[in-house]
């Protein structure tokens, strides 16, 4: 069910040809062969982070050369093969542990940046001690010829790397990453635990490039400092990976191969600037490849390789057959008419001078539909992400459920009921409509599996009027879709308080009042309690039962709407003090 | 240890923490401007200094003729690299144009390590001037190193005045704070950006015959440079360019006593360590800065 036929036909024939090539031809071919397995462990491995997450670790070469140095100076140590390969996966598993610590502070290309810094850093490290590593002398392995072992070893691990991948693209897993690659704050709020996440996937790309890095290390039988940590090399699978095509299945092998191609003739035709035509090739892939050689349009208009340029994922979730169904999965919350369910006190924020939101305190009940509003500027968005843990408070308590939110991260705040949508929409813009919402069911509390998620995300894409539009990419949405999206998604997180962010703003008036028809179902129907924030005024009087009526980061009115349309202050700061006066 | 033997490493370490400062100077600023992390910056710096020792090899030039000869043919070559590489990937999506501008810095660092090493040799080289020496008791200041250290705390006031006061300096701090707003005010950002390429460029190629000066430069070392002066915005703040100054002396002289108290082998680990440090230590004072 997870693995389609299109991947599984690619994985027997790269099985066969990696049986076939050490019968047909010589020690060269297959010396050649191995180090094309070996580059294609590192560039698929690389891309975990790379495709996957969307976190450019151009220090990934650093794994391969700790795993070497640990395979070999196990084996000269006089540890057996298999606890020496063992090495070669937890050293590297271990160190990339550490690194994650600091590393993930960063994003982006300063993320990029500290990480291509870390293999100089294990260079000296391994000139520097040389008390353990041998220093710029390198490490020889006695004489031995395992070209067969070690060539046996890297097909295995290849296709273990494939089957990795595969593995990796279709789970609740896959999607956690596919989210952080999109956006990390919407992730958080529908749930997602982002450290772990990342943790693991850099854990696991450290121990396969480790285990690579042994292998290659094994045939070669001799590694010194400038092979394992040199800045020429490191960025060799990072530019293998680009060049066939980031986050695609097959993408880094097709890199691997021309590449690794490319550089045997180059060995034989060139005997100097090696480096300048590789450094060229970087060059000119990062100036016109840098979404891949099988995203490229010409290759995409031929039907038989078309596939190859869509990512892989999308195939697994159109598989899943539609259902739209008129009701929503979610169990109505027992009604409880004087239980409290939010809680704010005394609540402050400021942004250096400006005090957005200023000793507020509300009180919100179970079952209440209560309408936010207030001037431009007056707090309400900060409010909102005051209580799904986007800012912490300065001062003031926050409870819900009874229990405090204070110090909670994002996602436990979303685990525990608490789902929001975003002013400017946030969608995954790279995953469908379906994706979008199935990762909220898979993350939130009782979360559920990934093909189950598939499904159940189609009824509530009908609710906010996505259905056909499931297998749309979320960027290929106008903004009315994707603040519908924003919706589906929240509701999907089965939230027992929804915060919404100006859903309505720009609807038609029937739309206005289809949309009000929805949060009322979402009350009555499902007994979600809502905090709305609208300026189209006639829409909230429709359906709120309180109004609170927030200025300059404090609660100037907070009664039944019929009152606080009368409030003296309310008409003077939000409804418009001239109308008021001059009647 | 002897107050003058600390005395002597403090100097060397605030002469090298300026130098690195420099190095910093460009990069942030490139960085402020055009979002660009130039990788290829430090290398520029090694380029420039085998450059200079060459020259000043054949030609025994005083120093500030080989700035002449060797800074504008840098700032020449950083407008025109950024204008035909860099600029065009500003239409791609963000994503892509962070890993194109990784890979084509990267690539031009491996090709001008590469071509330089082939044509010039890879062998250390600098500037070797013959000069006084100022002797205060037991404490030895060549006269070189003064004339270095005046050199960058003038190179440092004069981009301080420029960005503070010149239109164009302007301009560009108006693109670091919000590109789409300055647009709107009139400003070219395609040529502010590849105008910074080129001043930055230009900073670091000063920087090179400086360091080539008192220090050995080969064609390879640049990287190293880089991380430091990442390391040092970091530390200091992007376009803050006293925060950069301090915080480079800052590197130069903890590498120094290092250099000293362990052994030299062990110096250039600190401004990795240092990073690594804060990364783990000051992720909130970071924040503000690191992404929008």
């Amino acid at each position: 069910m997870k693995f389609d036929a299109g991947a599984v036909t690619g994985l027997v024939v790269l099985a066969a040809v990696i049986a076939v090539v050490p019968l047909l031809g010589g020690a060269y071919l297959t010396t050649v062969a191995l180090s094309m397995l070996v580059s294609f462990v590192l560039a698929e491995s690389w891309d975990w982070l790379g495709g996957e997450m969307g976190y450019l670790n151009l220090g990934h070469y650093a794994f391969y050369g700790i795993g070497a140095y640990s395979f070999c100076l196990f084996l000269v140590g006089g540890a057996a093969l298999a606890p020496s390969f063992v090495a070669a996966v937890a050293v590297p598993a271990v160190f990339a542990a550490l690194l994650a610590v600091p590393m993930f502070r960063l994003k982006g290309d300063y993320f990029a940046f500290a990480t291509l810094a870390i293999v100089p850093l294990c260079g000296l490290l391994t000139d520097n001690l040389s008390g353990i590593t041998k220093g710029s002398e390198g490490v020889s392995l006695p004489p031995h010829y395992v070209l067969i072992p070690a060539y046996t070893m890297a097909g295995l691990l290849a296709l273990a790397t494939v089957a990795a991948t595969l593995a990796l693209t279709g789970s609740r897993f896959g999607y956690a990453l596919k989210a952080i690659r999109n956006d990390e704050q919407a992730a958080e709020v529908v749930g997602v635990r982002l450290f772990p996440a990342k943790l693991r996937v850099l854990v696991l790309s450290a121990g396969f490039a480790g285990l690579a890095g042994a292998v290659q290390a094994w045939q070669f039988s001799f590694i010194d400092p400038d092979s394992m940590f040199g800045l020429s090399f490191a960025l060799v699978p990072v530019a293998m990976a680009l060049l066939g095509g980031s986050g695609l299945l097959w993408g880094p092998l097709v890199g691997v191969v021309l590449l690794t191609g490319a550089q045997q003739l180059l060995l034989i035709k060139l005997s100097m600037l090696q480096a300048t035509i590789y450094g060229a090739t970087i060059l000119l892939i990062g100036r016109y490849l840098p979404g891949g050689l099988l995203r490229a349009r010409a290759l995409q208009r031929i039907p038989i390789l078309a596939p190859l340029g869509r990512e892989h994922h999308a195939r697994i979730a159109r598989r899943v057959a539609a259902a739209a169904g008129d009701a929503l999965p979610l169990p109505p919350i027992a009604a409880a008419a004087d239980a409290s369910i939010l809680g704010c006190r005394d609540l402050t924020l400021s942004f250096g001078g400006l005090v957005a939101v200023d000793n507020l305190t509300l009180n919100v009940a179970k079952g209440e539909i209560i309408g936010l509003v207030g001037p431009n500027g007056s707090g309400k968005t900060t409010l909102f992400n005051l209580i799904s843990g986007v800012y912490r408070p300065q001062r003031g308590a926050l409870a819900f459920d009874g229990r405090s939110l204070v110090g909670l991260r994002r996602d436990q705040v979303a685990r525990l009921g608490i789902g929001r949508t975003y002013q400017i929409p946030r969608p995954f813009g790279d995953l469908t409509v379906r994706e979008n919402i199935a990762i909220a069911l898979m993350f939130r509390e009782d979360g559920i599996v990934l093909a189950e998620a598939m499904a159940e995300a189609a009824p509530f894409a009908a609710f906010a009027g996505l259905v056909a539009r499931l297998e749309t990419r979320a960027d290929a949405l106008g903004l009315q879709e994707r603040k519908a999206l924003e919706l589906a998604r929240a509701l999907a997180g089965r939230p027992k308080l929804l915060l919404i962010d100006e859903v309505a703003s720009g609807l038609s008036t029937v739309e206005v009042r289809r949309f009000v028809d929805h949060i009322r179902e979402i009350r009555d129907r499902y007994g979600i309690t809502v905090i709305w924030v609208e300026h189209i005024f006639s829409a909230l009087a429709q359906v709120v039962d309180r109004l609170v009526v927030l200025d300059a980061g404090r609660v100037i009115a907070d009664a039944p709407l019929a009152d606080a349309v009368r409030d003296a202050r309310v008409l003077a700061t939000y409804l418009g003090a001239a109308s008021g006066a001059a009647r | 240890m002897p107050i003058d033997i600390i005395i002597q490493i403090l100097l060397g370490g605030i002469l090298l923490g300026g130098l690195y400062a420099l190095v910093a100077f460009g990069l942030s600023l490139i960085y402020g401007v055009a979002r660009i992390l130039n990788i290829a910056h430090g290398t520029m710096l090694a380029i420039t200094g085998v450059v200079a020792s060459e020259l000043y090899a054949a030609t025994s030039w005083n120093p500030l003729l080989l700035m002449v000869a060797v800074v504008p043919p840098v700032f020449v070559f950083g407008y025109a690299f950024h204008a035909a590489l860099l600029r065009p990937l500003a239409r791609r999506r963000k994503h892509e144009e962070i890993i194109g501008t990784v890979l084509i810095t990267t690539g031009l660092l491996i090709i001008m390590s590469d071509v330089t090493g082939v044509v010039a040799g890879t062998a250390q080289r600098n500037i070797p001037l013959a000069g006084a020496v100022l002797a205060f008791g037991d404490v030895i200041v060549p006269l070189t190193q003064v004339w270095i250290f005046a050199g960058i705390l003038v190179l440092t006031l004069a981009l301080h005045l420029f960005l503070k006061r010149s239109w164009f300096g302007r301009a560009v701090r108006g693109v670091t704070q919000d590109g789409i707003g300055a647009a709107i005010c009139g400003v070219n950002s395609a040529r502010a950006h590849a105008m910074t390429f080129a001043i930055g460029s230009g900073i670091v190629a000063v920087a090179g015959v400086l360091y080539a000066m008192t220090y050995p430069v080969d064609p390879y070392m640049g990287f190293s440079l880089t991380v430091k002066a990442f390391t040092i915005i970091i530390v200091g703040g992007i376009g803050n360019l006293a925060g950069a100054l301090a915080a480079g002396i800052l590197l130069g002289v903890a590498e120094s006593f290092t250099a000293f108290l362990w052994a030299p082998q062990w110096a250039p680990l600190i401004s990795v360590v240092v990073l690594l440090v804060i990364l783990v230590v000051f992720p909130r004072g970071l924040a503000a800065w690191r992404t929008a």
